[in-house]
């Protein structure tokens, strides 16, 4: 699945969310929060805590219904059809957990079985190269793994979903400067294969690196939006953002 | 690999889960070792005894034969029953540590001889027996339990659970799938040595409906932990939960109903009729020959053409007021075994709403190890001694001389059509 | 107030907010309640019924008319074992073994009439009394309540922060001690109220009551010891709930089950027929009454012929025949007495069996304390099969003695012939009173004391070990922290 990328003109959306409303209790926790994400497109969402990150990636996982507006993914309804939706979705969580007692690659294969694919070990290894984890941890048992490894298998896993929509939880927190720029490497191969990379993070600068856009979330809509490639003022916009995530 | 495979491998590789099933397999073969033991033991005290019994009445027919008189022999001639485990027993022995299995009548009334009761230990009895019914009632929930208890929440507290969800293709499979393979291992370890015990005592057919059970009751199980697994507990909160249900569904309901039970179906008859019975065989001495006589005339019609009494003693009166004194308190018996039953049947409807009792007593009845497989022995021990009666009364009422080869004519207890003698391991 | 008590206080406290704590709590007492009203009420009744028969059967033996003594020996006796006041509190092996034994001449039978061959399966699934609510039920309230003592607080962090503010690991863990036993304390009370009520309404002797009560502390002072020693021990909370349960299930459940396994494989019981036959054959050898060319009876009757210098039982001053009965009956009742004895050793070998077994389950242990206090235990049983069978040869022997002595030689022999012979054989019935009724006595207070003891001597060897434990988790946890 190789498409043209063009952030300008952006073909049908994969990741189309319009006029998301939802409330819990009395807290309007996303107002009217409308987002297009094409294929090949990077979207990086920034938000202080409680500004409706969590919600947003909730709400198209279909763990939450809005109250009211379409989420849609890949053109499925999560709301409707949340399964179906999540086939279509390769997720990355801010902490990656997995099963201790398996190895890298026993944990690939059986999250890979889960999903219904059953990837050989040549296929997992080139997913584990892209992912960039050293051979030698591979036949390990995940347990003794750190953080930044784990992330690697997940990464590995993303690739091998092979789906349209990538959903990424705060993915550089806690990585080192290079495991960042190979993470970073990473997207831009995937956003090469057409996939529409959704992530979530706090890290301005993170993801002015890699992302196509970035959108400020505050108070469950999006405050404003930049094309870090066409030059922007991080400065300026940490210090808005201080604001906008304050507000 | 298959998912199946997959998630086999990921469940062998947590640390508790192979041993605890090694365990479990341990126990179960052991309860069904201990069972085989048992039934073994029971059917080598049968055999046992019969050589022992037939010395016993070889002596009493040297002496009692001399006189030709069928009454000294009625009198002193013991007659072996016995009850031998079917071929299930050793599964669940039940009530067969507290009731006979071997008894010995005389024609006699019956009423005083058929509630004797064997010699056992009480203390031992008192904590139940290590049978495979024991490892399947009470144990094999606390395992399912400690399988079960965190399905869920060992994977959100691990971290996992939003990646595993958005992975499964169907999140409800992925449980079911978890669910069914430890339930699944669970029965396999308790079903395997029953399988084999019931091979080595030629159980046959009837082993498959334990194994049923065994399955319906581990389902049962692990249906309340995904039950208790929908409240979102913590790990360690629903493991408490569910050693509480346990508790309450094995010990605490059980005792609860066992008192209500009593209580409602109070069976002091059991006492009263043989106070009664002593009572009515005795005042026969007393009581005009020829009221006795008529009396019993109206049960037994065809011995009416007996010559008339004499003053004195004559056996045929004696066994007459006997059975008179047996059909003196028949209401009464009717009336205590109609108790037990209807306790027995009420235990029968609490094992409808509990499960662990509903559990025992099915797996009693088809081990014919429960109350109604006593009441059965009592009522082939009736037939039996009817036999008996009969046996003797022609010698008795018609004046015959009885003789030694009339001896060897006696009715034999018989080992029950229904209950084939099986193959004993290890005989 | 001493840091110990404050840690202990605190304890309480959260102990009274959680839910968990308050329900399994509060479900113990309820069920301690209910198991005390009905085991008291249960032995009231069983008590009342089976005096009540037995002065049915008192009266019912001195109403008989006028009859030969021989009659009376076969028209025989009930006796009905006593309920001691304490089966209110423990009513032990009572519904495994009959109440109630017929006593004729010439046979011994069994007692029959257990409550536990008239219930369906139900009854295998354990008796609920106070001491079963003690011994099985309350430590894992016990578990619940103390598994995460300090498991909880150590992955919580808060074990940090007590060490933090300068409490040693042995306070801490003292603390914990003392609030857990706290919670014992509340659980041993339903059952003290018990025994205090049967103190004062059935005149159960104080001080096996108090002795019941220090014994099932020192269980409890067990279970809290175990509790907070493996919640001290274990990694997480989760775990220490796990070991705690399967400590439970193993000595509370498993073990005192194989425990009869094995003690009935190395020691097992002939059946009762067996018994019967080897008597029968045993008395055969001895002497035949039956047999008129029998050695011994042969002999028995040269002696009493020389003895009186006479040549014929028919000049003898007393009725041969009641000579005979009694002598038969001698012979007899030695017989009985012997297998009987022989069948308590082999009991015993059991018990002893068992006992071993307790070294691996303080459960067993209390158990069997419980019982021998309470005068529940199968000693207790077999006193009563002894005193019944004393009994039995007793009034037996007097019956037999009355026709020897009331009953001439020649009506004796022509009673089935001669009417007025037949009614000079039937005595007055006057002799039937002076035959003096049934009291079974109990075990005196020392005598189920030194029965109890091997209980309480492995109860003893296990806090010495789980004090041992202790200490410890005590080394353990100050060097973790």
């Amino acid at each position: 699945m190789m498409i043209e990328s063009d952030p300008d003109h952006p073909l049908d959306p994969v990741i189309d969310l319009s006029g998301l409303t939802l409330r819990r209790g009395p807290r309007t926790v996303l107002a009217d929060l409308s987002l297009q994400v094409g294929p090949g497109e990077i979207y990086a969402l920034l938000g202080g805590n409680g500004a409706g990150k969590s919600t947003t990636l909730a709400v198209l996982l279909g763990f939450l219904a809005p109250d009211s507006g379409v989420a849609r993914v890949a053109g499925v309804d999560p709301a409707v059809a949340p399964d179906q939706a999540r086939r279509q979705i390769a997720y990355l969580p801010e902490s990656v957990a997995l099963y201790d007692q398996l190895t890298a690659h026993e944990n690939i294969a059986y999250f890979m079985a889960l999903a219904g694919s059953e990837p050989g070990p040549d296929i997992i290894d080139a997913a584990l190269d892209a992912a960039g984890l050293q051979s030698e941890a591979r036949t390990r048992r995940v347990g003794g793994y750190s953080k930044g490894m784990r992330q690697k298998v997940a990464i590995a896993m993303a690739v091998l979903r092979e789906v349209p929509v990538l959903l990424l939880d705060e993915p550089t927190s806690g990585l080192d400067p290079r495991a960042t720029a190979d993470f970073n490497a990473l997207l831009g191969r995937l956003k090469a294969r057409g996939t529409a990379i959704l992530m979530v993070t706090h890290d301005l600068l993170g993801a002015a690196d890699c992302a196509d856009r970035i959108g400020f979330l505050a108070g469950g809509r999006i405050v404003e939006e930049v094309r870090p490639a066409e030059g922007i003022d991080v400065m300026a916009l940490h210090h808005r953002y201080g604001e906008v995530a304050a507000a | 690999m298959s998912l199946w495979s997959h998630e086999l491998r990921l469940f062998l590789r947590q640390p508790l889960a192979a041993p605890l099933l090694a365990l479990l397999l341990l126990l179960a073969s052991a309860s069904v070792w201990a069972g085989l033991a048992e039934i073994t033991r029971q059917h080598a005290a049968i055999d046992r005894i019969l050589p022992q019994q037939a010395a016993d009445e070889a002596a009493v027919a040297a002496w009692a034969t001399r006189e030709g008189d069928a009454g000294n022999v009625a009198y002193y001639t013991h007659y072996a029953t016995w009850d031998r485990p079917s071929p299930l027993a050793f599964a669940a022995l039940g009530q067969r540590d507290v009731a006979p299995f071997v008894l010995r009548i005389r024609a006699l009334a019956l009423e005083g001889q058929i509630n004797e009761s064997e010699a056992y230990n009480a203390e031992l009895a008192l904590p139940g027996r290590f049978d495979w019914a024991f490892v399947l009632t009470y144990l094999a929930p606390l395992f399912i339990i400690v399988l079960l208890h965190d399905l869920v929440s060992s994977e959100r507290e691990g971290g996992r659970l939003l990646l595993l969800t958005v992975m499964a293709r169907s999140e409800t499979a992925l449980w079911v799938r978890r669910v069914v393979l430890r339930v699944g291992l669970v029965i396999l370890t308790l079903v395997l040595p029953l399988a084999v015990g019931g091979l080595l005592s030629g159980a046959g057919q009837p082993i498959l409906g334990m194994a049923g059970l065994a399955a319906a009751y581990a389902v049962f199980w692990a249906l309340v932990c995904v039950a208790v697994g929908r409240f979102r507990l913590a790990s360690v909160t629903s493991a408490a939960t569910l050693a509480a249900v346990w508790l309450i569904m094995t010990l605490v309901l059980p005792g609860l109903a066992l008192l209500a039970i009593n209580a409602a179906v109070p069976v002091r008859q059991g006492v009263e009729l043989t106070l009664a019975q002593r009572e009515a065989v005795h005042a026969g001495w007393d009581k005009p020959k020829e009221a006795t006589l008529a009396a019993f005339f109206r049960e037994e019609p065809a011995w009416r053409d007996t010559a008339p009494m004499r003053s004195g003693f004559h056996w045929k009166w004696y066994y007459a007021f006997q059975h008179l004194g047996d059909l003196s308190v028949a209401e009464q018996v009717r009336a205590y075994r109609a108790g037990l039953e209807r306790r027995n049947a009420l235990s029968g409807r609490i094992g409808l709403l509990l499960p662990p009792v509903g559990l025992q007593m099915v797996l009693h009845r088809l081990a014919e190890t429960d109350l109604v497989a006593q009441l059965t022995y009592q009522d082939r021990i009736r037939r039996y001694h009817r036999e008996l009666r009969h046996f003797f009364y022609p010698f008795l009422f018609r004046e015959q001389p009885f003789g030694p080869a009339d001896f060897a004519r006696a009715p034999r207890w018989r080992d029950s059509a229904d209950t084939p003698r099986p193959p004993r391991p290890g005989a | 107030m001493s840091p110990i008590r404050l840690m202990a206080a605190n304890d309480w406290r959260l102990m009274a907010r959680s839910r968990v704590a308050q329900l399994a709590l509060l479900m113990l007492l309820a069920l301690a309640a209910v198991a005390a009203l009905t085991a008291i009420a249960h032995r009231d009744h069983s008590n009342d019924l089976r005096a009540r028969f037995q002065a049915q059967a008192d009266q019912d033996f001195d109403g008989q008319p006028a009859r030969h003594p021989h009659r009376m020996v076969h028209y025989g006796h009930f006796v009905f074992r006593p309920l001691p006041a304490l089966a209110g509190f423990d009513p032990g092996v009572d519904a495994f073994t009959g109440s109630t034994i017929f006593l004729e001449g010439h046979r011994q039978n069994s007692a029959n009439f257990g409550d536990v061959r008239q219930s369906s399966l139900l009854a295998r699934f354990g008796q609920l009394s106070p001491a079963f609510v003690l011994q099985v039920l309350a430590p894992l309230v016990l578990i619940f309540i103390g598994f995460g003592l300090i498991a909880a607080e150590r992955e919580r962090g808060t074990l940090r922060l007590l060490r933090v503010h300068g409490r040693s690991a042995g306070e801490v863990l003292r603390g914990k001690l003392l609030a857990l036993a706290g919670i014992a304390a509340v659980l041993l009370l339903p059952a003290c109220l018990a025994l205090a009520w049967l103190t004062v309404s059935a005149q159960a002797e104080p001080v096996a009551a108090v002795l019941l009560t220090i014994g099932y502390a020192g269980y409890l002072g067990l279970w809290v010891t175990g509790v907070v020693t493996v919640s001290a021990l274990t990694r997480s909370a989760r775990g220490a709930l796990m070991a705690l349960l399967g400590l439970w299930a193993v000595t509370t459940i498993l073990v005192p089950r194989i425990g009869s396994d094995v003690a009935l494989r190395m020691a097992p019981l002939p059946t009762r027929l067996e018994t019967d036959i080897a008597i029968q054959r045993d008395l055969h050898r001895i002497g035949d009454s039956h047999n008129p060319d029998d050695p011994h009876f042969a002999a028995f009757k040269a002696g009493l012929l020389a003895r009186y210098k006479v040549s014929r039982v028919e000049d003898l001053p007393l009725n041969y025949r009641g000579l005979v009965a009694m002598e038969g009956e001698r012979l007899t009742a030695g017989l009985f007495d012997r297998y009987a004895e022989a069948q308590f050793a082999r009991q015993r070998r059991q018990a002893e069996v068992v006992n071993g077994l307790a070294l691996l389950s303080p459960a067993v242990a209390v158990r069997s304390l419980s019982m021998a206090l309470a005068g529940t235990d199968l000693e207790g049983h077999r006193r009563f099969l002894r005193q019944a069978e004393a009994y039995r040869y007793t009034i037996v022997q007097g019956l037999n003695r009355l026709q020897a002595e009331a009953v001439t030689y020649v009506d004796d022999g022509n009673r089935n012939s001669d009417p007025e012979a037949a009614r000079r054989v039937r005595i007055d019935p006057r002799h039937w009173h002076d035959v003096p009724d049934f009291t079974y006595r109990s075990a005196g207070l020392g005598e189920r004391i030194r029965a109890a003891a091997p209980g309480a001597a492995v109860l003893a060897v296990w806090l010495v070990l789980a004090a041992g434990a202790l200490g410890l988790a005590a080394r353990r946890l100050g060097r973790d922290l």
